[in-house]
């Protein structure tokens, strides 16, 4: 048995020279400190993508995205296909999960400086991988064909369609149309299987890249440590079997979310009934969806709808261009404000979601 | 026409000068001078009630009542308004109608309000000269012969309401112009009626127009408001059916609107407002009303169950109940009373129905089918209800099983369509039905069951991968504790 492995790596090895990556991977380490926890949900974020793909792909399977086969497909998903129900909850519980953890991995990034020179494009590329997470989560909600999702897209493009000068164009391309019908569905479909997943590859592959390239970043301060003091653990095969292990935790949670609160699938969607109560965004819009609810109907002489859409692009914009004005961590110098802005950021996330879902 | 209206004016002046005395003018120079003229108004004006009760002709159309001279009577300066036309007719009446003060001065009790009513009523549209509204005091109480509705000789007495309604609603040229489609031929439906025969014979206390449709507040009687609206008809009947002294010399009961509102169309109908629910029209008529007689009864109820009718009519009961003349659906379900029909009403117990015709010794036969009917409606509810909760069991456990809940719905489907065929008395027939209800019931239940399996499965199996994975994850945190210990052990031994 060892030595068809062994002749088999030979015999690859030959070809694509494995040898020079064993080697590269055998001297890559990883800083242990006490917030080398935070590490693990980079890696989390890419177990739940894998599972994501693998769900997603087997849904496509059965799943018929027009507006008259859409829920019924799904509905078929869920009571008929073998294990259908199961793949289908993970695939929602896991697209929430993913968002969740991002979310984390980009605060800890966020507070740890690791954007910090030379780190500006993994950062950017996480960045754009969190928008286009969002926006799988978006476009996802929808392909369901139900009642909520409905509702919910048609207060989401909405609000898209307040931006000025391009806010109807943008609009009327989400739904390809003046309003949600069956061709926002088979746009929504498009962009959740193909276009989103395309470009979420590419930016993956960079920032992977990039990550194994440039190494874990270690926290402010631990330059001046002397490197005798400094604690590491190998790459391979230390910290690879560590992150398994969060990945096997992840999928038992996973499954326990899976069975005992199945994704519910509610009524089919009805452009002429009336919108139910209770429509909201998915957790993760629900902060901004919040703020606009206070912003009053006008401010100065903007619409309040207008302006908190700015504000939150602006916002979020500067966010992502974090490592460009945040000179003093690039020089290894501490910055008390981007630590209150970080704690800003935290605690109003976590107050106006609160507040979407109490209110 | 001129010269014809010069010499009136003529003969009025030479009148009022020769009627005046040297000594005074007369109290009321209008009437004296009209009176002696002989005209229509003025002759009908003596019996007036509004004459006798001390209204001058000026009260109406203004001017000096006590001037001698013609031009300073009629003088448009001390406010002669000479014929009102259009909506000034009504106005002018009610100047005092619709004033408290001046009618409690002529010790009235008729009530204010009239005028605002026929204003907002069906016939205070605007005509269609788009000048006037359709209806005027004067179009049905007349101008100058108005006497008391008490008395015979007004047209709005119960005896002439009838007629001075007609004079409009049975033509249909004038009719064609504001409502086509109300149909012109009510008086005639009227006098075959039990209402319009008693009228026509003279008996004012027995229903006309305006007992059921109001007076000034005529609403369209598709007004919810209207007094003839279905959910507020039961009770306009019940004005005068459910009035045991008023009803008293008719000799017939008065407790169908008590035994109404408590029956399935009275609470569907009242309650529910559910205007598919019959009102009394429906099976009594409107205009014609007439009570259903034992052989019409059948076809007053078809009428809406159609069906239940129709079996009813090619079962061996329709022969035997015409021979004994008995009612055909009222036999078994009542008239007014009626009851949500349950299965209660079927079989051979006590309580049913059927055991009031039929015993184990007396048409036997009968006796046996209904208890089979019985037994098989009571297995089928039973099995419904067995699969419903399986299926509500299924659904609470959060299991997807929308089909199952969409074929109980055929379940029920049978079930209502047997409770229809027991109509046709026939056991072949009712159990065919039965049979079908049996079969889906049995194939929901399957699924309702196979879905709570599949819910244990699930959770077994999940306990099954956990447990796996929980293995998996200790193993792979002892292989870490592990090599991390023997790569501190080589490092230390270094």
């Amino acid at each position: 048995m060892s030595s068809i492995l062994k002749k088999t790596y030979e015999w690859i090895d030959k070809r694509v020279q494995l040898e020079t990556l064993v080697e590269f991977m055998g001297k890559k380490y990883v800083p242990v400190h006490r917030h080398s926890i935070w590490y693990y949900f980079g890696g989390v974020s890419l177990f739940l993508f894998i599972i994501q793909v693998v769900t997603g792909i087997l849904l496509l399977l059965y799943y018929k995205g027009s507006e008259q086969l859409a829920f019924e497909s799904i509905q078929f998903i869920m009571s008929k296909v073998q294990f259908g129900w199961l793949i289908r909850s993970i695939h929602s519980w896991a697209a929430n999960l993913f968002i969740l953890s991002a979310f984390i991995h980009m605060f800890s990034v966020f507070f740890e400086r690791s954007y910090r020179e030379p780190r500006e494009i993994t950062w950017i590329t996480g960045m754009f991988m969190l928008f286009l997470g969002m926006g799988f989560g978006f476009s996802g909600y929808l392909l369901p064909w139900n009642e909520l999702a409905f509702f919910a897209t048609k207060v989401g493009t909405d609000i898209a369609g307040v931006l000025p000068f391009v806010g109807k164009p943008i609009m009327v391309f989400l739904r390809g149309g003046d309003e949600v019908t069956g061709a926002t569905l088979s746009r929504f479909f498009g962009f959740h299987v193909a276009v989103l997943p395309g470009i979420f590859t590419v930016l993956l592959s960079i920032h992977l890249v990039l990550v194994q390239r440039q190494g874990m970043s270690e926290p402010m301060g631990m330059e001046d440590v002397p490197a005798s003091e400094r604690k590491t653990m190998p790459f391979f095969p230390n910290f690879l079997l560590r992150d398994l292990l969060f990945w096997l935790i992840v999928l038992n949670v996973l499954a326990i979310l899976a069975v005992f609160f199945p994704w519910e699938l509610g009524k089919k969607a009805d452009a002429f009934a009336s919108a139910p109560a209770g429509i909201r965004p998915e957790w993760y819009f629900m902060f901004m969806f919040q703020t606009l609810k206070f912003i009053p109907a006008k401010v100065l002489f903007i619409d309040g709808e207008v302006l908190g859409v700015l504000l939150f692009g602006a916002a979020g914009l500067l966010w992502m261009i974090v490592p460009f004005w945040d000179r003093k961590s690039s020089r290894g110098e501490k910055s008390r404000l981007i630590n209150y802005v970080g704690l800003f950021v935290v605690v109003y996330i976590i107050i106006f979601t609160t507040l979407g879902y109490v209110l | 026409m001129k010269g014809r209206t010069w010499q009136a004016i003529v003969a009025l002046v030479v009148i009022c000068s020769l009627t005046s005395t040297p000594f005074g003018v007369a109290a009321d120079q209008c009437r004296t001078c009209h009176e002696a003229l002989g005209d229509k108004p003025s002759t009908l004006f003596k019996r007036d009630i509004h004459s006798q009760k001390g209204v001058s002709c000026a009260d109406c159309h203004g001017g000096v009542a006590s001037a001698e001279d013609m031009e300073r009577a009629m003088d448009k300066s001390k406010g002669f308004i000479g014929v009102p036309k259009g909506d000034a007719v009504s106005e002018v009446c009610a100047k005092c109608h619709g004033d408290a003060k001046r009618m409690a001065q002529f010790r009235s009790m008729i009530p204010i309000g009239q005028f605002k009513a026929l204003q907002t009523s069906v016939h205070g549209r605007l005509s269609t000269t788009g000048k006037e509204r359709i209806v005027q005091c004067t179009t049905c109480h007349n101008a100058h012969g108005i006497v008391q509705v008490a008395d015979p000789a007004s047209p709005v007495y119960p005896l002439n309401v009838v007629k001075t309604c007609t004079k409009c609603h049975a033509d249909a040229a004038f009719m064609q112009k504001y409502n086509p489609s109300l149909s012109v031929d009510q008086l005639e439906k009227y006098r075959t009626s039990v209402h319009g025969m008693r009228n026509a014979k003279g008996d004012p206390k027995t229903a006309e127009c305006a007992s059921c449709h109001g007076s000034h507040e005529i609403l369209p009687a598709a007004d919810v408001r209207s007094r003839a609206y279905p959910t507020n008809l039961p009770g306009t009947c019940a004005h005068c059916h459910a009035d045991a002294g008023y009803m008293k010399a008719y000799g017939i009961p008065t407790d169908q609107f008590e035994k109404f509102s408590k029956s399935v169309h009275g609470v569907a109908l009242l309650e529910k407002h559910d205007l598919g629910a019959p009102a009394c029209n429906k099976c009594h008529g409107n205009h014609g009303a007439t009570p259903p007689g034992v052989e019409s009864i059948s076809k007053v109820c078809g009428s809406c169950h159609a069906l239940n009718a129709d079996l009813f009519s090619s079962s061996p009961h329709k022969k035997a109940f015409d021979e004994r003349k008995l009612p055909e659906c009222e036999t078994c379900h009542g008239k007014h009373e009626i009851i949500a029909a349950t299965d209660k009403l079927l079989g051979n117990s006590q309580e049913a129905v059927c055991s009031r015709c039929h015993s184990e010794r007396e048409r036997a036969k009968g006796y046996q089918v209904a208890g089979t009917m019985r037994s098989l409606i009571d297995s089928l509810e039973l099995l419904e209800r067995k699969a419903q909760l399986l299926v509500s069991d299924a659904e609470q456990k959060g299991m997807e099983i929308s089909e199952a809940r969409f074929k109980l719905r055929d379940v029920r489907q049978a079930r209502l369509e047997a409770r229809t065929k027991v109509h046709s008395f026939n056991e072949g027939q009712f159990r065919e039905v039965v049979a079908k209800g049996f079969a889906t019931a049995l194939v929901v239940g399957e699924e309702g069951q196979q879905a709570i399996d599949e819910y244990y499965f699930r959770r077994l199996g999940l306990g099954v991968a956990t447990l796996i994975i929980t293995i998996v994850a200790i193993s792979l945190y002892m292989f870490i504790r592990r090599i991390e210990r023997s790569a501190v052990h080589k490092q230390t031994s270094i």
